[in-house]
């Protein structure tokens, strides 16, 4: 049958916007159905019910689409009785109601679709759900007890394909192809984003360039030529006016279509969380159990396509939370918990880290039942098992065909859920972990890299290395005094707000040099992340920039430290290092004190890089200096056991570093070697007159011989070698 | 006497002729072989003491070595990242890729290269490349006989050219850094 192509529009949003509503609808019946509702909250909320049901039905009536207008109808009646005596509503009422949300909505997605004509008569389906209604007095006098069969009619969680008694309707409405709009692939949008970025940073140099006129405008005043360049000063003045002038507005621009790209592509975060809440009440339903789910974030908008990969991840987690986690209300009853189990989803997103926790107060991970599970399902063997610890064995859970399950049933047993999540989570380049405590519950946290939009960043430095981090996690800054640091013998304190916190020297941790005890007056930031506090020692904090993150490259992904990088005014990039690394246990990932120490003194990148290679694969703990000044500064703070030092640097070259050296007491014997892109006899006479032990031409600092040479001038000093 | 002279100048002539014709021909036949026989365009650049070479192809840019940010505990091969066309990039050490190699001078350009893989990372280099050709057959009789990254192909004046075949060279490494870990 030929379909007017306006009305089909019209039914199309009507079905989009029936979504919506029931959506709305679907929230306020689960808060119906709790307990310790006031009298005037219960009125609200029945008053908005009785209005949303009234606007579907009258939505549909109007596009003719009589079908549905019945249904919202027999959802009025049903609910009527209730409303009038204002009370909690009744469990087997919720599940008529929803029952009848969910046909309402197939119905309306099928009218949609333009399949309403070879729907079934909705008389039976209308039947059912008038018989299943409450009759007024009773619905009104006997909570429950008229309808304990319910549950057994309640829909099934999923179902395969569009029956009428079947599952909710899919969560993503046809909203695309209801408006009338463009349809863009995702390639165009993630060009068009990176066209946006670079805007951005053409800003950002539009705005170094005024500063640097500013400078010109200064150095031209500094000269004393006051009135010969009065004319320039005052041209080079309305240019710079101007630049910033361009650059807000630019700044603007950059801003709006930031603004517009994020509506197009990001949703919040509620709108997959939400339908969580009914998939939670009509599982625990099902399984006996009681469990109330608390979503923490819900605000945050994000790529709907992270979005979409995401609302099965964390289907699989809270179904795997009520099936496994939660005990039965008497159980819990017994172990001195509330008989309702509480599920959290808190989303938080810090910089461009996404953190997505799903939480249980559940009975926890029983490492027993995971071990043997594990070793009867040939995942790992009987000595690979002895050899784990217990995080170690927890991780197990995420292994491919693991399920602690011995029957399978309709919600799991199969062995199918946290691999799928794992697997989801790092195809979008996130990671997953695990913490669970036996009789207290289970957390998962899913962390995810989130490539859009600008975010504030505080810019630091630990010796030359600018880095920053995400303002959310930075507290505070202070100065360090002694009369508040708590200094041992492995590692120092500091005394905050009735804590003692742990200090953690910037420089120490990214293995530019050796940790010590933060100096007086040096700054320091009160770092916070996932609950944990720390006291981090920089050298230098530069001041706050709002940045825009970006992934890194696959070759340093995988470097924990690192969340991302930031283009700053320059055109260089400063990275951006990730709180939960900052504040995780510091102790382990330090270097044994016992490694031999070299200090690679180079003025370029690329040869310290390759020196740091060699010596590392050779067993050092490598540390760098650009230069001559650098390197003297390095040797008057740390102990090393070799510098290997370039001959050819500007500023001070390698024989000047070795006298300087020689002139002190604590590096006159320290064995220097000297290696040059000179390869010639008066280049090695040279350095070897002043004073190295060794000399090497960087055509000779092939795999090996670095390290032999090393290894040879440090036997010859009688070094620790 | 005027006959001798003439005859010289004859005999010349037909001399002349004669190694003009030899040298076109011999041209022609350069010319014929040299449209025949297929080519391998490549990149090719100096490291150490000896010669290497990447895919024309696979080159993308070549830019002076500087806005490199260093990154702390990386693998030792990284020499940093860099912002490339709105990306970022990892400027990364061939020598220590290579497996340790020594060098004449210090590398001062990146080579930004597609990795096979369709992403894009830089490479030190200590001089700009230089674009020239192997023959065809040689490239792919080195690649049969190859089990690494680097191919040994000779040029048609016996140089030896280390080929590097990106596509191996990142899978190597990045198994390395797997393996690493």
């Amino acid at each position: 049958m030929a379909v007017d192509p306006m009305l089909q529009g019209l039914v199309a949003g009507f079905a989009v916007e029936a979504q919506e509503v029931i959506q709305k609808v679907t929230m306020d019946l689960l808060e119906l159905e709790r307990e310790g509702l006031e009298n005037d909250a219960l009125a609200k909320i029945y008053t908005r019910l009785g209005r949303h049901l009234h606007t579907l039905k009258g939505s549909a009536a109007s596009l003719g689409l009589q079908d549905l207008g019945d249904i919202a109808h027999r959802l009025e009646d049903a609910l009527a009785p209730l409303k009038a005596t204002t009370q909690k509503m009744p469990r087997p009422v919720v599940d008529i109601l929803l029952h009848g949300l969910d046909l309402f909505m197939l119905r309306a997605q099928a009218h949609a679709d333009g399949r309403g004509d070879y729907l079934p008569d909705p008389a039976a389906a209308l039947a059912q759900l008038v018989a299943s209604a409450p009759p007024p007095e009773a619905a009104a006098v006997l909570p429950g007890g008229a309808f304990a069969q319910a549950p057994a009619q309640a829909p099934a969680l999923v179902g395969p394909g569009p029956s009428e008694s079947g599952a909710p309707p899919a969560q993503e409405p046809q909203g695309e192809s209801a408006d009338a709009g463009w349809r863009v692939s995702a390639r165009q949008v993630t060009s068009l984003m990176r066209e946006v970025e670079r805007l951005r940073e053409v800003r950002l140099r539009v705005e170094e360039r005024s500063r640097e006129l500013e400078r010109v405008s200064t150095l031209l005043a500094k000269q004393g030529l006051l009135a010969e360049t009065a004319e320039a000063r005052t041209l080079l003045s309305g240019t710079g006016r101007s630049l910033r002038t361009d650059g807000e507005e630019t700044s603007d621009i950059v801003d709006a279509l930031e603004e517009g790209l994020k509506a197009i592509t990001t949703r919040p975060t509620r709108t997959i969380l939400e339908p969580l809440q009914r998939m939670v009440r009509d599982l625990s339903r099902q399984l006996g159990k009681e469990a109330r789910l608390s979503v923490v974030g819900a605000e945050v908008s994000l790529d709907r396509r992270l979005l979409e990969k995401l609302q099965g991840a964390l289907v699989h987690l809270l179904r795997n939370a009520v099936d496994h986690g939660l005990e039965m209300p008497a159980e819990r009853e017994k172990a001195g918990k509330h008989q309702e189990g509480a599920l959290t989803l808190r989303v938080e997103q810090q910089g461009n880290l996404l953190y997505l926790e799903a939480s249980d107060d559940g009975r926890g991970i029983d490492l027993v039942a995971v071990r043997r599970v594990a070793e009867k399902r040939g995942l790992v063997t009987a000595d690979e098992l002895a050899r784990l610890n217990d995080n170690q064995v927890r991780d197990l859970i995420f292994s491919e065909g693991f399920s602690t399950r011995t029957d399978v049933t309709d919600t799991s047993g199969r062995g199918v859920g946290l691999d799928a999540v794992r697997a989801t989570v790092e195809s979008l380049q996130g990671r997953i972990e695990v913490a669970s405590t036996r009789g207290q519950g289970t957390r998962f946290v899913l962390t995810l890299p989130v490539d859009l939009g600008s975010s504030p960043v505080l810019m630091v430095r630990a010796l030359e290395q600018f880095v920053g981090l995400p303002m959310l996690a930075v507290e505070s800054t202070q100065l360090a005094r002694a009369d508040l640091l708590r200094v041992g013998r492995r590692r120092a304190h500091l005394e905050h707000l009735g804590q003692l916190l742990p200090v953690v020297d910037l420089g120490a941790r990214l293995g530019l040099r050796a940790s010590t005890p933060p100096a007086e007056g040096q700054p320091m930031l009160i770092v916070q992340s996932g609950g944990r506090r720390v006291a981090l020692v920089v050298d230098a904090v530069v001041g706050d920039r709002d940045l825009v993150i970006r992934p890194l490259p696959s070759e340093v992904r995988d470097v924990a430290a690192w969340q991302g990088a930031a283009t700053l005014s320059r055109g260089e990039l400063l990275l951006i290092l990730r709180p939960d690394w900052v504040v995780s246990d510091s102790e382990k990932a330090q270097v044994s004190a016992a490694s031999r120490r070299a200090l690679v003194v180079d003025d370029s990148l690329t040869a310290r890089a390759l020196h740091r290679a060699m010596l590392e694969a050779g067993g050092f703990q490598v540390h760098l200096a650009a230069s001559g000044a650098r390197a003297l500064e390095r040797l008057a703070a740390d102990t090393y056991d070799v510098v290997i030092c370039d001959l050819d640097m500007e500023e001070m070259d390698g024989t000047e570093l070795i006298a300087r050296l020689r002139d002190k007491k604590e590096t006159r014997t320290l064995p220097v070697i000297l290696v040059s892109a000179h390869d010639s006899a008066p280049a090695r006479e040279r350095g070897l007159a002043s004073g190295a032990d060794g000399f090497l031409s960087k055509r000779e600092c092939a795999a090996g011989r670095l390290l032999a040479e090393v290894l040879d001038v440090m036997s010859r000093r009688g070094s620790r070698a | 006497m005027k006959g001798t002279p003439r005859m010289v100048d004859e005999a010349l002539e037909e001399e002349t002729r004669d190694l003009l014709a030899r040298r076109a021909a011999r041209l022609r036949e350069q010319g014929e072989s040299s449209v025949e026989e297929a080519v391998h365009w490549i990149a090719e650049f100096p490291l150490g003491e000896e010669r290497y070479a990447l895919p024309l192809e696979s080159l993308r840019a070549a830019l002076p070595l500087r806005m490199v940010t260093p990154v702390p505990l990386s693998e030792p091969a990284v020499i940093g990242v860099l912002r490339f066309q709105g990306q970022v990039l990892s400027a990364l050490s061939l020598a220590s890729l290579l497996g340790g190699h020594g060098w004449r001078q210090d590398p001062a350009v990146l080579l930004v290269v597609d990795r096979g893989d369709g992403e894009l990372c830089a490479l030190d280099c200590e001089a700009i490349p230089r674009p020239t050709t192997l023959s065809l057959a040689s490239v792919e009789a080195a690649r049969a006989r190859a089990e690494g990254p680097v191919m040994e192909v000779f040029t048609q004046d016996r140089q030896l050219i280390h080929l590097i075949d990106p596509k191996r060279l990142f899978s190597v490494s990045e198994a390395g850094v797997r393996h690493g870990r």
